[in-house]
């Protein structure tokens, strides 16, 4: 098994009703790769998935696999696999005959079906589940059994539709590790389609952010993390504190923005000049509690404990929302409800042109 | 049971049982029962007692007859010819149930006393009657009971047959008295009323028509299920057995074709379309449903007529001279049950099929999966305990159909079971052949339920998919 080359060129999907779920697109995913697509719900990334798998054909633009056009061919003549959100398994067949499935479609002899499906479910580490029906075996065991299914057909690319989030917290955790070893071990190219950065950040080799149809940022976790490219990179992938304000001066990489909280110095990776509007993003771990730099006056609302760190949520004398992750070493405790000075230092913090921001979670439950 | 009791209280469920209890003894078992009881039983007429009853009705009516040429007769009637035998009609007092046609006319003019026509009933009163028995065994009343030899003959007096006849009433009324006994307190059952169902009936032909008759394959397929069959040059067919088996056929084809016409617009309906555009084909397999059985098979009649549609239609494009007798063909019959029980077959289909995840289609096909093997391994298996239900409803309301081969043949061709076990019933007055033939029928066709469930692998757990 190896992977292919994925390339979207300029592909733009509408649907019937006018609806553009994909702005025109151009993507270069590597043979090989652990790619995702993160994104929130209805940002067209489950669209780009189909049309890559051959359920939805692009109104403009081409998708290419291996440098072959798969204009026209349906799902069954492409080298892809899917992997379904809720896993798909025929559920009236035992596991072995779901993993054989591919091969009993491509006319293979029952026995060497049997002796290939067992080969594969080996490869998940199920073969003493081969008889049993999909029913009878726990979700991680679903899991490796649609994955051994789809590996099955000797796929050049796998592509994945959210297939951990009907899983609990540490079976996800074992399963992001189990899917990493499964591309590792098998070369082939996994698309991986998600709206969990966790999921994404831990297995990929490379993300790119979408949202509205469009892809904002492409490139490796910690990239995007730490230099995000637009304010919807910077809201959605991880926690962000977020002051609207103006560029008052620009010095080399950095600047400084004028808000109504105060005017902060950050980098300025976008080379936005003077009075232009813009965002400025600072990552709750990066707030300090002793410097001089970038200061404000913030009291204590609510401290949430996350285990491995402490999350401090206040509000600064002039009202806005400021979260602080504190490590969860007694540190937190000490802090009362008392206003208190907090900063961040200026390479922390980066200015982005004005832009749609992630939905809140406020926004989220009243979209829902 | 606990779960009822918790949710519904000790009232209502012992309400609810209280219904299905009643329900299943006054609906399922009890006439089935009844049925099988009056299956069991010989009919009424065919008993030793109402031989003997029939004798005594016989005697006494010669005996009244015979009395009327005792008593000197008016050579010249008052108004003629004419008067007499409505005279001699009303003469018969004791007027059984049988009507007197020997007493006719005929029997005024023949003045003469000692001599008389022939009268039935006279000529019915002897004790050597023949009584009604299975094939091949004949027994006698005079030996079974061990009478004297009597019988009413006509060479003798008058006065002696009248007293012949009085003996035989006497001995008949004694023997009904002793047999209506005996009867009541011995079982009548037996399996005879079954066995009328594959009773051989001779088919009068003439010789042209037995060769023509014989080159028919379905006279030869008949032949060879021992349904019909050729001795001393006469023909015999196993009638009743003959309609059952070409119902149970014609249902089983019907079924068959009902399923071919539904899967695919169930397929189409509930897995094929967009819910949107699905709500309009929906509506058009509601409205021919909202319509009245009855209307729904007469729409039929105004397309199948010799003046209807289709004749119309074809003699006007000359393709015909003379119109299709469609009334006559078993096709036509055929089609229309088809017609008229499709849904029975489509929506049982279509709701189990609309349960179906649509991403375990895409998946089949994204893993390389032909339409066809899609549907052999993903859909059928889905879909069918609908399939199941859909086919026993389908073929159930076939095998039963009564309205439509009775509107859209008229007569005109041979019957469906339902239709003979009606005739049974209500035509000839035979109810226990009748229940006999029905008991039958209904355990044929559920041993064929119960085959196809077999053959299907369908448990009963399935259908509670089905909802």
């Amino acid at each position: 098994m190896r992977g292919k080359d994925v390339v979207l060129d300029g592909v733009q999907i509408t649907y019937p009703n006018g609806f553009t779920a994909v702005h025109k697109t151009d993507l270069r995913i590597q043979a090989g790769e652990f790619f995702s697509i993160l994104g929130p719900s209805g940002c067209g990334k489950t669209t780009i998935l189909r049309a890559v798998s051959g359920f939805v054909e692009p109104s403009h633009g081409r998708v290419l696999i291996g440098d072959a056009d798969q204009r026209g061919l349906g799902p069954n003549a492409r080298p892809t696999a899917l992997i379904f959100q809720n896993l798909a398994l025929f559920p009236l067949m035992p596991v072995w005959q779901n993993v054989a499935f591919g091969f009993e479609a491509r006319g293979v002899s029952k026995r060497e079906r049997r002796a290939k499906a067992e080969e594969l479910l080996s490869l998940v580490a199920l073969s003493d589940q081969a008889g049993k029906k999909p029913s009878e075996l726990s979700g991680g065991q679903r899991q490796r059994v649609a994955i051994a299914r789809a590996l099955a057909v000797d796929p050049a690319v796998l592509l994945l539709d959210e297939p951990l989030s009907a899983l609990d917290l540490k079976l996800r955790q074992h399963m992001r590790a189990e899917l990493r070893s499964i591309q590792k071990k098998t070369g082939v190219t996994f698309i991986y389609i998600t709206h969990d950065q966790g999921e994404a950040f831990t297995m990929s080799d490379r993300i790119a952010v979408m949202n509205a149809g469009r892809i904002e940022q492409v490139g490796p976790a910690d990239h995007i993390y730490s230099n995000p490219h637009t304010a919807f990179a910077a809201s959605f992938v991880g926690e962000a504190n977020v002051f609207h304000g103006l560029i008052a001066q620009t010095q080399q990489d950095f600047a400084q923005i004028e808000t109504a909280h105060g005017a902060f110095l950050a980098r300025n990776p976008r080379n936005l000049s003077q009075g232009d509007d813009a965002i400025l993003f600072v990552r709750p771990e990066a707030m300090l509690m002793d410097t001089a730099e970038n200061k404000m006056v913030a009291h204590l609302e609510r401290r949430d404990l996350e285990g491995p760190f402490v999350n401090m949520v206040m509000r600064t004398e002039t009202g806005a929302p400021v979260t602080v992750y504190l490590p969860n070493t007694g540190v937190a405790a000490a802090i009362t409800e008392a206003g208190m000075h907090l900063g961040f230092r200026a390479e922390s913090a980066v200015v982005l042109p004005e832009g749609a921001l992630a939905r809140t979670g406020t926004e989220e439950m009243a979209a829902q | 049971m606990n779960g009822l009791l918790r949710g519904y209280g000790r009232g209502l469920v012992s309400i609810f049982f209280g219904a299905v209890m009643l329900w299943a003894f006054l609906l399922i078992i009890l006439p089935q029962f009844v049925m099988l009881e009056r299956a069991l039983t010989k009919p009424k007429r065919q008993l030793d007692s109402s031989i003997a009853a029939q004798l005594e009705r016989d005697a006494a009516n010669c005996v009244a007859i015979l009395a009327q040429f005792q008593t000197p007769v008016d050579p010249e009637p008052e108004n003629g010819g004419m008067a007499v035998p409505s005279a001699s009609g009303m003469a018969v007092p004791s007027a059984s149930s049988m009507a007197v046609p020997s007493v006719s006319g005929m029997a005024a003019p023949s003045a003469t006393a000692q001599t008389r026509p022939y009268i039935l009933q006279c000529d019915r009163s002897t004790t050597r009657k023949r009584m009604v028995r299975n094939e091949g065994i004949e027994e006698w009343l005079n030996d079974l009971h061990d009478l004297p030899l009597l019988a009413v003959s006509d060479d003798q007096p008058l006065e002696d047959q009248i007293a012949t006849a009085e003996q035989i009433e006497e001995i008949a009324a004694a023997l009904y008295q002793d047999l209506l006994i005996l009867e009541a307190n011995a079982s009548q059952l037996g399996l005879g009323n079954f066995s009328a169902l594959t009773q051989p009936i001779l088919i009068p032909l003439s010789d042209t028509a037995k060769a023509e008759e014989a080159g028919k394959i379905s006279n030869k397929l008949l032949g060879a299920a021992g349904l019909r069959y050729v001795e001393n040059g006469e023909v015999y067919a196993r009638i009743p057995m003959i309609i059952l088996v070409r119902t149970l056929v014609f249902a089983l084809l019907a079924t068959a074709l009902a399923l071919v016409v539904c899967y695919p617009i169930a397929f189409k309906v509930a897995l094929g379309t967009p819910p949107e555009k699905a709500v309009w084909l929906f509506l058009g397999l509601i409205i021919p449903y909202a319509i009245v059985e009855l209307m729904r098979i007469y729409a039929w009649t105004s397309i199948i007529d010799n003046s209807g549609l289709i004749n119309q239609a074809l003699l006007w494009m000359g393709a015909i001279t003379e119109p299709i007798q469609f009334k006559r063909s078993a096709l036509t019959v055929f089609v229309v049950i088809v017609y008229t029980y499709v849904l029975f077959m489509v929506f049982p289909i279509f709701n189990v099929m609309s349960t179906l995840d649509r991403n375990q289609i895409e998946a089949a096909r994204d893993l390389g999966a032909s339409t066809w093997r899609l549907h052999w391994r993903v859909i059928i298996p889905h879909a069918k305990p609908g399939i199941a239900v859909g086919c026993i409803a389908t073929f159930m309301l076939a095998a039963g159909a009564f309205s439509v081969p009775r509107i859209i043949s008229r007569g005109l061709q041979a019957e469906w079971f339902s239709q003979t076990i009606y005739n049974k019933f209500f035509e000839s007055e035979n109810s226990n052949i009748g229940a006999a033939y029905s008991f039958a029928y209904t355990l044929v066709c559920f041993l064929m339920v119960g085959l196809f469930m077999w053959i299907m692998r369908t448990r009963l757990k399935d259908f509670a998919r089905v909802q």
